[in-house]
């Protein structure tokens, strides 16, 4: 079942579409990327389906439309910064969440705890640090079990460490099987945490699908010969109709292998010319690579 | 969601909140001590006609002047503090973002709306409660006092629609600008000088009429008049133009207005970007 369904959805600010009719569809326990450049649609598309903002047109529906009125109680969100009452302690932020969420206001122990608040639960929110205060949203995100969770960018200005706690914590909550939706511009991080990913960009959908789907199956393959031999090397590869996307990189040939032939294969093709390889690698092509692919056009 | 739950959820996020309790405060205490001054000054006037003395303000401290009195010098209370209150409350959300994360969090925009007009009915009513208290003191305590009085139902009414209307006006200056400083000069300014300004050279430069009485802040001003004494009664409604709106006609102009800001603010609410 689909936990969100998106069609059409544009919303137009004057003459800038920051979405520009775009469908997504996301299904129930997936932890799906949201991946795009600064300014590409993301936070607008996750503030409209949180009904922060108002799209131009299409619609969206969560969880098939059958979960009511309060389908929103059902996900746990975080967009952007942290946004909570700055005079209040984190046990009277987490308390005016659950109000919210209308769950019963129990000791907010174990969330603290996941998220290592435990020991500042008393301080005020203004004296966090930007780690503390993600990590505070990460545990409200997480009252009232939901069954989706919403996260943008959400190790943002956090140091590596910060970085760390948090992939943990969302790695944590997608082994119990929840629906995660993440948008981020750091490529790492979606390849690390995310089954699927969407690539946008200007608000629109460029590509979409499991990660594996979206990385190229075709290796790229790297190699190099004695100095003597380069010339010729190259000669033989560019002649060679089952390579592609051949490149020069100082001493080395970098090219993509068509379909059905293997690394092993070039390695002969050389042997048999005369030529000795001392160097061949074989590299699959990062999400990184594919992303800068997609979005280039 | 319950209406209660709403309410309880508005008192969370408000009152641990220094501003709030200062101005709650504030009020309190403007009041009570404009209210003790009016009867120190009103209690030492006296006037000196044809060799007898005479205090011209006397019946202003008598059943039921004395309420509508109060009533009156509560109207600035109101219209400035209460309606402060109104805009800091909601700016403040702006500015932290926390009006947009409840929606996050899973409330619908209309319990949002709702929760805002609660928040205003409750604080109304807290308004409603302290003119009580400090009438009902001073009718007990002041030398002029005819003894303890309940005020009469128009009075309290007023009182209420009145502090009602200006925290739904701040408020909705707030939900119009959204910024703390903006809002907050551009409410006082209206309610303390603008609309008077333009009124007073509507009326002199363009139509003598009492339509203008019916603006918003001298619509919520006349639901508590200031009570006039029998010695200027005449003076007073000589001219047609200058008299005072009715109770009828200031309640219902009240309510129209209560029901327009409400409206407003639910739009601004419901149908806006956040």
């Amino acid at each position: 079942m689909p936990v969100l369904h998106v069609q059409h959805l544009t919303k137009q600010y004057g003459s800038l579409a920051a979405l520009n009719d775009l469908d997504l569809i996301v299904e129930a326990g997936q932890v799906f990327g949201l991946l795009g450049p600064n300014g590409s649609g993301k936070t607008t598309l996750l503030a409209s389906i949180l009904d922060v903002i108002r799209p131009s047109s299409g619609t969206y529906t969560w969880f098939d439309g059958k979960a009511g009125s309060h389908v929103r109680r059902r996900i746990g969100a975080l967009l952007e910064t942290p946004n909570f009452y700055p005079y209040l302690n984190a046990d009277q932020n987490l308390s005016i969440v659950a109000g919210i969420k209308n769950v019963p206001q129990t000791s907010f122990d174990s969330l603290l705890e996941l998220v290592q608040l435990k020991d500042r639960r008393r301080s005020t929110f203004k004296t966090y640090s930007l780690g503390m205060k993600q990590r505070l949203a990460l545990a409200a995100c997480l009252i009232g079990d939901p069954d989706v969770l919403i996260l943008d960018e959400p190790t943002n200005g956090l140091d590596p460490e910060g970085m760390i706690q948090i992939r943990k914590i969302i790695l944590e909550i997608a082994s119990r099987g929840k629906t995660i939706l993440l948008a981020s511009h750091i490529l790492d991080e979606v390849e690390k945490i995310c089954s699927h990913v969407a690539i946008i960009k200007n608000g629109k959908r460029l590509a979409s699908g499991a990660v594996g789907s979206i990385l190229s199956d075709l290796p790229t393959v790297e190699i190099s010969a004695a100095q003597a031999d380069m010339e010729k090397l190259l000669n033989l590869v560019t002649a060679t109709t089952w390579i592609k996307k051949l490149q020069r990189n100082g001493t080395k040939l970098t090219m993509e292998l068509n379909a059905g032939h293997l690394p092993r294969e070039l390695n002969q093709l050389a042997f048999e010319n005369g030529i000795t390889l001392d160097h061949l690698v074989s590299k699959t092509r990062s999400l990184e690579v594919e992303f800068l692919e997609i979005t280039k056009s | 969601m319950n209406p209660l739950n709403l309410l309880s959820l508005e008192w969370k996020r408000f009152s641990p909140n220094t501003t709030f309790r200062i101005v709650a405060l504030l009020y309190i205490g403007a009041f009570a001590l404009v209210v003790y001054l009016a009867h120190l000054i009103g209690g030492s006037l006296n006037i000196n006609n044809n060799g007898q003395s005479f205090n011209p303000t006397a019946d202003l401290f008598t059943y039921p002047k004395n309420w509508e009195l109060l009533a009156y010098i509560g109207s600035w209370v109101n219209a400035t503090l209460l309606g402060f209150l109104g805009v800091f409350m909601t700016t403040l959300e702006f500015s932290n973002k926390t009006l947009r994360q409840s929606i996050i969090f899973g409330l619908t925009r209309f319990e949002l709306a709702l929760s805002k007009v609660l928040a205003a009915l409750a604080l109304a009513l807290f308004a409603t409660l302290i003119y009580l208290i400090i009438g009902m003191s001073s009718t007990i305590l002041s030398h002029a006092s005819p003894g303890f009085s309940l005020p009469p139902l128009t009075c309290l009414l007023g009182f209420f629609l009145q502090a009602f209307g200006f925290l739904l006006l701040g408020m909705m200056t707030a939900l119009l600008i959204r910024q703390t400083a903006l809002a907050t000069l551009t409410y006082l300014a209206y309610v303390l000088f603008v609309e008077m300004v333009c009124r007073w050279i509507f009326y002199l430069s363009v139509a003598k009429t009492r339509l203008l009485l019916f603006l918003p802040d001298s619509a919520l001003q006349s639901l508590t008049p200031l009570p006039v004494p029998q010695s200027a009664q005449q003076m007073i409604t000589s001219n047609a133009a200058l008299l005072p709106l009715s109770t009828l006609e200031s309640g219902l102009a009240a309510l129209l207005y209560l029901s327009l800001f409400i409206a407003i603010l639910y739009q601004r609410l419901t149908k806006t970007d956040l």
